[in-house]
Parts: C-alpha cells; structure tokens; sequence
C-alpha cells in the first residue's frame, strides 16, 4: 500500500472506506481559525466562513501539491461555494475536484441518489488511483475502518469519565489528525489521546466547527475540561464507519442509511435536531457548562442558538454564546467565558 | 414622471395589491393559504387551487414599506440573528407585528410553508415557521450544480434533463410528488395531473412571450423602457405564472413595448451609456436609476428579472412533474454558478451592447466574482457593490449612489 494516493476532502459526508477502498488515503483539510486570507480567494468566494477561505488560501499557495484529487462535501454554503470556485480554476495548478452532494431529508429517492453519489466518487477516485475496489480492497477497508471507530469510541469513553481522562483538545487533536491519516495513523492518533488531567469543570461546546484546537486549548486553560461537542471535527466527525461486505452496491446502500442516521452539524441540521443532539450530548457528558461559538461568516449554527440554549435549560446547563469575528483573539473570548461561567450568567 | 411608466408595470402593481386583499379575504374565510419561497414548485399550489404568496415578493413589501427594522427586531427578540440571511427572514419577523404596523393588512397567517433547502439558513427559517401554531412546513432537497454547462440557454428548454442531470431530476421529482400527498392530505383536494399540464403550458406560453420581449429589448436603440418599469411588469406576473392572467400580462408587455420602440420612444431624453445591472435590485430605492439618467445618459437596459423569465423557465416535453421539477432543480444556479451564471451574463451584456455593469454582490451569491471576470474579459467595465438589498442599513453603508456614479464618470465613456 506503499503508492497510496492521497485524497484531499472538505467537509464531513465521505466514506472513507469508499477512497481507501479505492486504494487512497483520505486528508481532511480543515483550514483554520486564525491566519492571513489571499485577496484573490477572498473574492472569488465572496462573503463566506473565513475557515473556507483559507482552505483555498492554502490551495493556492500549494498545499494541493501532494493531491490526487480534492473530494469536497456538499455540507455548508461554503464548502459548496468552495467547489465551485474549484471547479473554475481546475486544469490551473490544482488536481481535479470532485463534489459529494448528500441530501439531507430522508426517502428512498435521496437513499438512492446518496448511494449515487458514492458510487460516482468512488469512480473519481479509482480513475485517480487505477485502482479498482473490489471484495477484498472494500472488506479491508472495512474491517481498518472498524478498528479506527472503536479507538475513536474508547477516546470518547475516556473523556465521558469523571473526572475525564483525556482533554478536550487532545480529543480533538486527535480527531484532526485521525481524519488526515491512514487508519493505523488514526488509531494511533486515537489510542495516543490519553493526557492526564486535572479536574475541572465540564464543559459542552456547539457552534461552529473547529479547524484546530486553539480555542479548546484557550478555553481549557481557563479551568474547564470540553468533554463533549457537535461539531464535524469533534463527536460528530463522521469516521471510524465502515460496511462489512465486499459488494459495492451493498456498501453504498449500507452507508446511505448510516448517513440519514446520523447527527449533522449546524450548516444542514434543522434547529430541533441540534438542540435534540446538543442536549443528549451534553447530558450524556455531564456537562456542566455548555459554549456556543459563533463564527462570523458561519451563519447557520446562530439560528440555532435560542433553541440550543432552551434544551439545555432543560437539562440545567447554562450555555453561554460568543461570536468570533476575524482578528479575536481566542485567549480574551475564553477569559469572558471563565468569568460568566463563575458568576452563573447564562446569555 | 410617472405618466410615462409603463401601463403593464401599474397595472401589475394595482392586480397584485388587489389580488393579495382577496388573498387576505380568503384567509381570513378559514382558506388554508401557503407561504412558499421563490424557487419553490409553484405550479403545484395553483394546480391545486390552494392561494400562495411568495417569500421574496412579500418580504420585497415589508421593505418597501419600510417595515423592515421592526421585523428584524422581532427577530431579535426571539435570539435570532438578524445579521445573516434578513431577505429570506423578514417574511417571519413581520408576521409578528401589530396588525397597524403590518404591510397591507399583513399576511394572513400560512398553513402551509415550503421552501427547498438552499443556504445553510433557509430550512431554518422555514422550520421556524412551521413552529408557529398553525402552519405546517415542508422542505425539498436543493441539490448543487453538477454538472453545469456554459451556453444552456439554448438547449434547457427541452433538453433539460441533460442540462441538470437525470438523478437530480429525479430526486426532486420525487420529493414534489411527496409533496403533493402531504398537500393532498391536508387540504383535502386531489392534484389533477391535466391541470398541472395546463398550467405548465401556460407558464411555458408566458416564458415565450418574455423571450420576444427580451429579444426585442436587447435589440432596441435607444432603451425604451426603463428597468424599474419592467421589473413589476415581470415579477408580478411570474407569482401568477400558470394563470391565463400572467400570459396575457406578459404578451401585453410585449405589446407595450413594440409601441415604444415604434413610437421611437426613449427613456433617456438622450441615451449616452446603457447599462446593465446585476443582482437583486434595490426595492427600496427605485428613484436611484432614474437620477443616473438626468446625470449621465446612463440607461439600465438590463435587469435579471426579465432575462431570467425569458430564458430560464421554460420546459417543454415530459410528464409534468418531472417537467416542474426540471424548472426548479437548478433555476438559480443558472443565475448564480459558474460558468452557467457567467457564460449568460456575458450573453446577455453583449446582445444589449451594454457600455458598462453594476454588479450587487449580496452575501448568499456565489460565483460573482467569475461574473465580473467574465464581462471584463469582454472589455465591459464592471463596478461591484457588496450589499444586501432588504436591508437598508448595509445598503446605506455602500453608499450606492455615490459610488455608481463615480463609477459611470471614472469607466464609462459616453458613447458618441
Ligand atoms: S388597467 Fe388598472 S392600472 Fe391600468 S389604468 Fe386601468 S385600472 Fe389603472
Ligand atoms: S381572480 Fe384574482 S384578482 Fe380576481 S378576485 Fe380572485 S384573486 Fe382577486
């Protein structure tokens, strides 16, 4: 498995036993929460997630070099605009790009067309590779997909104790670089996640994704320990999942049923479905604290915040709200956080 | 001024106004009235006899009437944002509003809510409405553009399957057909499947007349209509599209404007740069194109809504579910997703002999930067304004106005 060809994706609706099926290694580009953003990538997106936009900064400065393709995910605004955008400069610098498109509402039409989708994707990605899944190739990809979600699992065992046994932002250290490896790399990633700590309070973070651990490492800092979220690079990271069968067909219709099953982030969820998830999550967790984090340009999970907070009322866990525009800085937001959290004020 | 507007444009605003008080009446009788968003299959809410209003229309009067702060603020107070996503939200905001404050009586209260799910916002929006009391909220899936061809304008009429691909067709002929069970459940009436062919027929009929329409248009020296006149004599009847009234309104238009051009008659009293405009326009500040023709000569030949009309809806052949869903599956990535958007924008600019574009670039259009590109690629000066049209808080801070005509003076040569 040596000459793997790296698959770059956006966004959290591929398989990855179909690319590595395929003979590919999936990568997560995540881009990030602070950074410059290229003036020309600005404007071919237009207003949109800042996190997006350098993804493509990063792109067009190279970082598509070692790709045989870039798959991206029909799962915001932005990473559809991103596509877009691709699209148009593909046979420029960049390798061809290729969109998964997953409906969101439930029916046998959108089962059939969500196994289309993965089967057009894995026709993408073996012209890429000249490799063919077969039997073998997709019961192997099965069975290391299997081994990444039961490390996966065991690290979320592990932070669900108390007092928890791993960081928040080892967690999602770890999450980040399961998604951007192999699946022996992402076990390791996994298994490795297991930082001592001391005891804190216990926090639930919705909102918007995180690129990177800044923020959790910010927010941890102030005393609290993020045991649990919903977002795409935390609990909700759609990895570890594979279909035990050797035919395509089966393996497609049988991730198009995981799909419709699973809870979805801010950007394709309705309201109630996330403030249902954020309050099983957070109660499953103990939380004792719960954080929204807004990002200024990811518009979705701000709709979502009255009804996120009225569900953990129930729960009576305080969620407190904050907007993170370009340029803040994570260190003072946490700090905000820390005081409101100590003096009860629940906004 | 208004002696020269357009007898098409007062008379589809005085029909709309009229038609929505009898909308109100008939809600108010205890009719079940749907709200449905701009790029919902329509045609399924008239083939069922059940009155619908538009999202976009009704949230183009909230400002219009200046009601669109408060109805933001009732957002507010809810702890909903009202920094993202305002026009396709001020519909939901106004519905709150004491019945004084309410644009024309206000909006009897919908049973019914659909809208596709485009955006990361919109489904929101509309399952929020679906929260009130009395009205109930159906979502179809939006899928993306894949694939998207350049020069579709010729061939989606009738080979649209193509043009959008067969599966995705498929998936949104599927969900209206749930749809119409869902409506068929609640209402209690059946669809008719040769009334909706009738009013696919003629919703094709009012498409034809706005491409000889258009046609005519781009091929007329100097302008004889003014772009704010042809947006009502357009947009209204496309909220009626599928009734025999919206095809005679179209073919009226059509006349109206073969007299003008007949008659010589010209919008400017002398036409010195034409003009196009891109995006959404300003509803709240119609007077603004006019002050660009006392200044400049500067004619807006062009606008999306008459464009769009004429190219992009009809749909010939087919059962007429999959037909509709054939309109709908990719209407406005037509306007939006390059190369489709840019390739046409670039057509259209060169069949009007535009000297020049303003391009509003509001915060949910993709894509618009290859627009420009594609038009300056064309030697066609392009000036783009970042704002969104229902709020008149953003647009005041792109000082519109100002900056079109510093634009006009800087980049367009008066013509000779
Ligand atoms: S047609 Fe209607 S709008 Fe036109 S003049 Fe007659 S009454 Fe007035
Ligand atoms: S037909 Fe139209 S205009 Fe006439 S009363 Fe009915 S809704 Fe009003």
């Amino acid at each position: 498995m040596s000459a793997d060809v790296v698959v770059g994706v956006v966004g959290n609706d591929v398989p990855r036993q179909l690319l590595l099926a395929a003979g590919a290694v999936p990568r997560r580009l995540m881009g990030s929460w602070s950074g410059s953003i290229d003036e020309t990538a600005a404007e071919m997106l237009g207003a949109t997630d800042p996190v997006v936009a350098r993804i493509l900064t990063d792109l067009l400065a190279g970082a598509a070099d070692d790709l045989g393709a870039i798959v991206i995910c029909n799962d915001s605004q932005a990473h559809l605009r991103l596509f877009y955008v691709l699209r148009m400069l593909s046979g420029t610098t960049l390798p061809p790009v290729h969109l998964v498109d997953l409906p969101r509402r439930d029916s046998a039409a959108a089962r059939a067309f969500t196994a289309e989708q993965f089967r057009a994707t894995v026709d993408v990605v073996s012209t890429i590779t000249g490799r063919r899944p077969d039997a073998a190739s997709l019961l192997a990809a099965a069975e290391s997909e299997a081994r990444v979600g039961g490390a996966a699992a065991l690290m979320r065992d592990r932070r669900r104790q108390s007092p928890a046994a791993v960081s928040g932002t080892t967690a999602l250290a770890a999450n980040l670089r399961a998604m951007a490896s192999s699946p022996d790399d992402a076990v390791a990633a996994f298994d490795s996640a297991v930082a001592e700590q001391p005891v804190a309070r216990r926090l639930f973070m919705t909102g918007s994704t995180h690129p990177d651990a800044s923020f959790y490492d910010a927010i941890e800092r102030e005393g609290f320990t993020i045991v649990a979220e919903d977002h795409d690079s935390g609990d909700l990271a759609w990895i570890g999942v594979g279909v035990t069968s050797g035919d395509l067909e089966v393996v497609c219709a049988e991730l198009a049923d995981h799909h419709f099953a699973r809870d979805l982030a801010s950007p394709v969820a309705l309201i109630a479905d996330r403030a249902r998830s954020a309050r099983d999550r957070a109660g499953a967790a103990q939380a004792e604290v719960a954080v929204a984090l807004l990002r200024a340009g990811d518009d979705a999970p701000a709709w979502d915040a009255a009804s996120v907070r009225d569900a953990l009322a129930d729960m009576g866990i305080p969620l407190l709200v904050r907007t993170v525009d370009v340029g803040d800085d994570s260190a003072a937001i946490a700090r905000s956080i820390a005081v409101d959290a100590a003096e009860g004020v629940a906004a | 001024m208004s002696d020269d507007r357009l007898h098409s444009a007062v008379r589809a605003t005085g029909y709309q106004r009229e038609w929505f008080q009898h909308v109100r009446a008939r809600g108010a009788a205890g009719e079940q009235i749907a709200l449905v968003n701009a790029d919902a299959p329509h045609e399924i809410f008239r083939a069922m006899g059940i009155p619908y209003v538009v999202n976009q229309w009704w949230a183009s009067v909230i400002a219009a009437k200046r009601a669109a702060p408060a109805s933001l603020a009732r957002l507010r107070a809810l702890g909903l944002p009202d920094t993202n996503r305002q026009y396709d939200a001020l519909a939901l905001g106004a519905q709150d509003l004491p019945t004084e404050d309410a644009p024309w009586g206000g909006l009897p209260t919908p049973a019914f809510a659909v809208a596709e799910r485009s955006g990361d916002v919109t489904a929101k929006i509309f399952e929020l409405w679906g929260r009130r009391a009395e009205t109930d909220t159906f979502l179809l899936s939006r899928t993306a553009a894949v694939p998207a061809l350049e020069g579709w304008w010729d061939r989606v009429p009738h080979d649209w399957e193509s043009v959008f691909g067969a599966a995705r067709v498929d998936l949104l002929a599927a969900e209206i057909r749930e749809l119409i069970t869902w409506l068929e459940e609640r209402t209690g009436r059946s669809l008719d499947l040769d009334v909706l062919a009738e009013v696919m027929d003629l919703a094709n009929r009012q498409a034809e007349w706005n491409r000889r329409t258009r046609d005519m248009l781009a091929a007329a020296r100097p302008a004889p209509v003014a772009v704010t006149d042809s947006i009502p004599s357009v947009m209204i009847p496309q909220w009626h599209r599928g009734t025999a009234w919206a095809v005679e309104a179209a073919e009226r238009l059509h006349d109206e404007v073969a007299a003008r051009i007949e008659a010589g008659s010209s919008v400017a009293p002398r036409e010195r740069r034409r003009l196009m405009w891109i995006g959404r326009g300003l509803w709240s500040n119609l007077e603004m194109y006019r002050s660009f023709q006392e200044e400049f000569g500067a004619v807006f030949v062009w606008s999306m809504y008459l464009a769009i009309a004429a190219d992009g809806y009809a749909r010939y052949g087919g059962d007429p579910i999959r037909a509709l869903a054939g309109r709908f599956v990719g209407l406005t990535d037509l306007l939006y997703v390059p190369p489709m958007s840019s390739s046409w924008y670039a057509k259209e600019a060169v069949a009007h002999g535009v000297d020049g574009v303003v391009h509003l670039v509001a915060d949910d259009t993709p894509g618009s930067a290859f627009i420009s590109a594609a038009l300056e690629e064309r030697g066609i000066p392009v000036l783009e304004i970042r704002a969104n049209n229902a709020d008149s808080r953003s647009t005041d801070e792109a000082r519109v106005q100002e900056r079109i005509a510093e634009f006009i003076r800087a980049r367009v040569p008066e013509r000779v």
